[in-house]
């Protein structure tokens, strides 16, 4: 737990030393608005002494108006670019950390969705960012300003008038004291309403997806009572959190009235008392007052920021549940290059386990597939054939034995050059929001127009495509809307004949389709076949078409190897 | 996604359903307005008016009490340098207690009645969603919904709080600037009053109007990069496969860009309001020292130089949060429209008022449908019958129509033309949700909840015991299989389902599906995607369990195990006989 939690403090000290330049601008803009609001205060202050005070000479009043002025634009320029800037430091540090997301989450792979919801992965990586927008514009800068501003008030302050610089300044040290207090407790609380946020928008996200299921079993007035309950339960958690989070504000707000109370109340009485001090205390303490809400203001704006903190805290517990990178990470003395034809691929006693307690999924697996050779992967679902697609992938690795591509380990052999020969077709394509024209080409955008051609020749599109409005540049949706089963198979199988290359992977193909559209498609699949290395995984009778290796696999294990030639 | 209208024979689905201009659904094409999404949520709140009209209240007086005391500091400090013997501080001390204690109690109020209200509103959505949705979510992705579920619904907490709790405290202050400092100047309190309708009112209102596109394309912004994002996850295998990485990196920066250049467009124009109503504030000040230098206006005296002053520097104090606030009214403004407007381009099936009654015998009377005028009649003169505890199989090519007849079957769509009975009663007459209830639908989309065991099993039947759960499990053959697992009936699916095979899953599905105990079963291809050994138990379980049920199969061929009283074959639009 507590290694938990350093590891936290670890991650959100990392983040703040990458956004720290971008911060300091804004601070030093912050400093000088201070020194103009000192400016401000005493130039009205003088004023008000001239106008209160009959005696005074009128002098001079002419250059505390012209100084109000000119002051008034400076700050308001000044204002101005704190504003502009700290938008700007918001949105690099979002981009910086969105980034060094994606890069994680491409190298660990698919299987970041074992671990986690692709509901709350995708709300990690928009809302929860985009969140953080404060944090880096609003709370860095505040976080020394609360301190710096009131400091440099402070000194000015003293030197017109210690009596009243110490009373601001004891009152001012009652605020830190009270946001130790409160601030803990709000922190707390609002790293718990950040996760609720979270698990409720997964949850949302997977109701939205089954809406259909809950619509036509008649259930959507339950659905719906429930998720008021659990809108009506993130309500009660962040109210929890705005009470402790409002007492800080409002330890502020005490602190600030108790400081203009006593200003006015005691120079009152010196008045009173005085009379000798009359002239120079009423500038003085009228300009105390009136530097009592700049004073109290960068203690405010951190009280505002103090949430934004907090979510800094909740991303970082989000990202840290990520399956660790660094882990995975394997260092190779050297990284080899596989060639560019058709691969051999040897399995030498194989063996994985997703984790401990459900025991192997793939058990001590051995095969030898030659070149340009078919194996074909058969046996129930849930028998390990994805498991071994996903291993040739490089998505997993192994956790006993050895794979090897043309006598190389796949470890040893640089992911770039894995990729370049491989091509992968499972058993729902992926179809990104788009055109189909766009989603071909997702293969190989550099290929030509003729190299698309012939790839919908041969993966047989051309059918289905003069029946749509558009052609190739109809839109189709995410999931692929409109677009049948077979459809969307037929444009994977464009994909792959346009990335032509040698090693080809093929997890249940027609899993999804009726027994006619199979045919097809196990017909079409032939003319790629040809002159590659295949990997199978079916558990389609049709199968029986292709000839080469044949492993049948029950639970993880091997249970018959033939070979039909 | 499970979308009964995402099969093979309706390939271009999208066009039907964009080119709906059948006369039985409502059909809005037309975008919304900003005033009807406003009304329609002021209609959802109705039950919330009291509460948030006392919020109102409470922030009222914590405002009083706010200016009242700086005001009172002030002309103490100003009688005393005057020689005006100074009034006891009890008031200003009651003040400053007052000003602490109802800020407290305002926020606190205000923002519990305002999440009450959100969540009204969510559950408000989530109902409009599913009336539009019983045949998937067509067109609009999952990330778009998401988020107008989530974050839309959240940026309008801003209406209330940001928007119309300030903008009432500013028309109190604006009374307080014409009735104090008017009564001791009328020309000093007027122009005070005019620069503070400029901060307050005017500048907030253009930061609105220009930041209205600004905001719109904010929220589009992050709407596009959420669906490049859930794109990039679903489709790692896909982008690990093709080498697309940097592609796909280049493709969310893009979006990620568009995204930052419109946040920063918006921050450009939002600081500049800002400042000018800053110095609205300072001219104000500047207007009180002319004032009491006799220049300009009349003279006015010193101690009321000292109320002014002290009243404007407090007053004005809201007016640069205003004109910020004034810059998410564009952006509440669309995340309304977007709420209201969830339903767009999507046909509602109008509901009935009848309860579905106990008689489950199905009579299509010439029943003809299309998808619209512009389409092929799928189907014409359509008649046949499913009796009550009659076991049919409806077979067909793909593309014949058979999941059109499933979508008729449960109400999603229509006839356009003749009738649909259900039990001796006109279906459009009757509840949708009490149809739906009766008839137990299952298929290959049929969707597995990212939750327990038993969450998605309670999905049938809500009040099911534990003891009714393992026997349906039991019925559907995954007993042993989920008795196995360490966590029983409380094992967590994950998404889809991901935790188990296909055929556990399909099975699961089919246990929750006997659970519901409707009468009748709709299966819709539901052994596509399990190999043929699967297939077999799977009917061999139906056959023994829903002896009592009316079974109506719809299937591309039979495996020669299913137990029927009549099979139907559809082609061309008609039905035929094939056994008795």
């Amino acid at each position: 737990m507590r290694d938990h939690k350093a590891q936290i403090k670890q991650w959100t000290r990392q983040q703040t030393r990458l956004a720290r330049r971008y911060s300091i601008p804004i601070i030093i803009l912050g400093l000088i608005s201070s020194v103009i609001a000192v400016g401000l205060a005493w130039c009205a202050a003088e004023l008000l002494a001239r106008i209160l005070i009959t005696t005074k000479s009128m002098k001079m009043v002419g250059f505390y108006l012209a100084g109000f002025v000119i002051l008034s634009i400076l700050r308001s320029a000044v204002l101005f670019f704190q504003e502009i800037l700290a938008t700007k430091a918001g949105i690099k540090a979002k981009h910086q950390l969105r980034m060094s997301l994606i890069h994680s989450i491409m190298k660990i792979g698919p299987s970041v969705l074992h671990h986690q919801s692709s509901g709350i992965l995708s709300s990690l990586m928009v809302d929860q960012i985009e969140s953080l927008d404060g944090y880096f514009s609003r709370w860095m800068p505040a976080s020394v300003l609360w301190v710096a501003a009131p400091l440099i008030i402070l000194v000015f302050l003293t030197i017109v008038e210690p009596w009243l610089a110490l009373i601001i300044g004891l009152c001012g040290l009652m605020v830190p004291i009270a946001q130790a207090i409160f601030g803990i407790g709000a922190a707390v609380a609002a790293r718990k309403q950040f996760l609720a946020m979270t698990r409720l928008q997964a949850r949302f996200l997977d109701r939205i997806k089954g809406i259909a299921t809950i619509v036509l079993s008649g259930r959507t007035e339950d659905e719906a009572q429930k998720l008021l309950q659990s809108a009506d339960e993130l309500r009660r958690r962040t109210m929890r959190i705005l009470r402790v989070a409002f007492l800080s504000s409002a330890a502020i707000d005490c602190a600030m009235v108790i400081a203009i109370i006593l200003v006015s109340v005691t120079e009152g009485s010196q008045f009173v008392h005085h009379d000798s001090w009359n002239q120079i205390s009423v500038i003085h303490a009228l300009f105390a007052l009136l530097l009592i809400p700049e004073f109290f203001a960068p203690l405010r704006s951190l009280a505002l920021a103090y949430q934004d903190r907090a979510r800094l805290n909740g991303t970082a517990e989000s990202v840290l549940e990520l399956p660790d990178v660094k882990a995975k990470q394997i260092t190779a003395p050297t990284m080899l290059n596989v060639g560019t034809h058709a691969p051999e691929i040897v399995f030498d006693h194989v063996s994985f386990s997703w984790d401990e307690a459900r025991g192997k999924a793939i058990d001590d697996i051995s095969f030898d597939l030659k070149q340009g050779e078919i194996l074909i992967l058969s046996g129930k679902s849930g028998s390990g054939k994805s498991t071994i697609i996903e291993m040739l992938l490089g998505f997993i690795q192994p956790t006993a034995g050895e794979i090897r591509f043309n006598g190389v380990a796949l470890p040893k052999i640089v992911p770039d050059a894995l990729t370049k020969i491989t091509t992968w077709i499972g058993q729902k394509p992926v179809i990104f929001a788009g055109t189909i024209r766009e989603n071909i080409l997702f293969a190989k955008p550099s290929a030509s127009e003729e190299a698309l051609q012939a790839a919908l020749q041969a993966a047989s599109i051309h059918p289905f495509l003069s029946s749509l409005p558009e052609g190739l540049d109809t839109r189709i949706g995410e999931g692929g809307y409109g677009l049948s089963g077979g459809q969307a198979q037929r444009i994977a199988i464009a994909r792959a004949f346009l990335k032509n290359a040698p090693l080809l992977l093929l997890d249940e193909p027609t899993a999804h389709l009726d027994p006619e559209t199979e045919k097809d498609i196990f017909e079409t699949l032939k003319n790629l076949i040809h002159n590659r290395t295949v990997v199978l995984a079916t558990h389609s009778t049709a199968s029986q078409m292709f000839q080469g290796l044949r492993l049948d696999l029950h639970h993880g294990k091997l249970i018959a190897q033939t070979r039909v030639n | 996604m499970t979308d009964i209208l995402e099969n093979p024979e309706n390939k271009n689905v999208e066009m039907n359903i964009n080119s709906f201009k059948n006369a039985n659904y409502s059909v809005s094409n037309q975008p919304i307005s900003a005033s009807t999404a406003f009304k329609q949520i002021l209609k959802v709140w109705r039950k919330r008016y009291f509460s948030l009209f006392f919020g109102c209240i409470l922030s009222l007086i914590a405002l009083g009490f706010g200016l009242g005391l700086m005001c009172l500091a002030g002309g103490r400090i100003a009688m005393t340098a005057l020689g005006i013997f100074a009034v006891s501080s009890i008031l200003l001390k009651i003040m400053g207690v007052g000003r602490i204690l109802m800020r407290y109690v305002e926020r606190l109020y205000t923002h519990n009645a305002m999440f009450k209200a959100l969540s009204d509103l969510r559950l408000w959505f989530f109902r409009q969603l599913a009336k539009g949705s019983a045949s998937g979510l067509g067109f609009r992705h999952r990330g778009d919904v998401l988020s107008r579920l989530v974050s839309d619904i959240e940026t309008l907490d801003g209406l209330y709080l940001r928007l119309l709790i300030p903008f009432i405290g500013s028309i109190l202050t604006f009374f307080v600037f014409i009735g104090v400092v008017g009564y001791i100047n009328p020309g000093l309190g007027l122009t005070i009053a005019a620069l503070y309708s400029i901060g307050a009112f005017f500048l907030p209102l253009v930061t609105a109007f220009i930041t209205r596109e600004k905001g719109r394309s904010i929220i589009q912004g992050l709407a596009q990069l959420r669906i490049d994002i859930v794109d990039f996850l679903s489709g790692l295998r896909e982008i690990r496969a093709f080498g697309a990485e940097n592609r796909l990196q280049d493709t969310i920066e893009t979006k990620e860009h568009f995204l930052f250049q419109k946040q920063q467009d918006q921050a450009f124009s939002v600081a500049l309001m800002g400042v000018l109503a800053f110095l609205c504030g300072q001219l104000a000040m500047l207007c009180i020292f002319a004032a009491a230098f006799g220049l300009f206006f009349d003279k006015i005296t010193p101690f009321q130089t000292v109320i002014a002053l002290f009243l404007v520097l407090t007053g004005f104090e809201n007016v640069i949060p205003l004109t910020k606030a004034g810059g998410l009214a564009g952006q509440i403004l669309n995340a309304a429209i977007r709420i209201v407007g969830i339903n767009e381009k999507c046909s509602i099936v109008p509901d009935g008022h009848e309860e579905a009654p106990l008689n489950t015998d199905i009579v299509f009377k010439n029943v003809g449908f299309r998808w619209s005028d512009e389409h092929q009649w799928i189907y014409r003169n359509l008649n046949f019958s499913i009796e009550q505890g009659s076991r049919i199989a409806i077979l067909g090519a793909s593309g014949a129509g058979k999941s059109t007849l499933a979508a008729l079957i449960l109400k999603v769509v229509l006839p356009v033309e003749g009738v649909i009975e259900f039990g001796q009663k006109d279906m459009t007459n009757l509840t949708n949700e009490s149809i739906r209830k009766r008839i137990g639908w299952l298929s290959q989309d049929t969707h597995l909840f990212d939750d327990t065991i038993r969450e998605n099993l309670l999905l049938g039947n809500s009040r099911a015991t534990d003891e009714a759960l393992w026997q349906a499990l039991n019925e559907a053959a995954v007993a042993d299989v989920v008795q196995a697992m360490p966590d029983g009936l409380d094992t967590w699916l994950g998404e889809g389902g991901v935790k188990v095979s296909g055929g556990q899953g399909r099975r699961i599905a089919l246990a929750r599906t006997l659970l519901s105990q409707a009468p009748v079963l709709l299966l819709d291809e539901p052994t596509t995607g399990l190999d043929a050994d699967t297939e077999k138990e799977f009917f061999d379980i139906l056959n023994r369990v829903a002896a009592h049920r009316t079974i109506i199969l719809i299937m591309h061929r039979l495996t020669g195990v299913e137990k029927l009283d009549k099979i139907w074959r559809v082609a061309n639009g008609q039905l035929t006989l094939e056994k008795q």
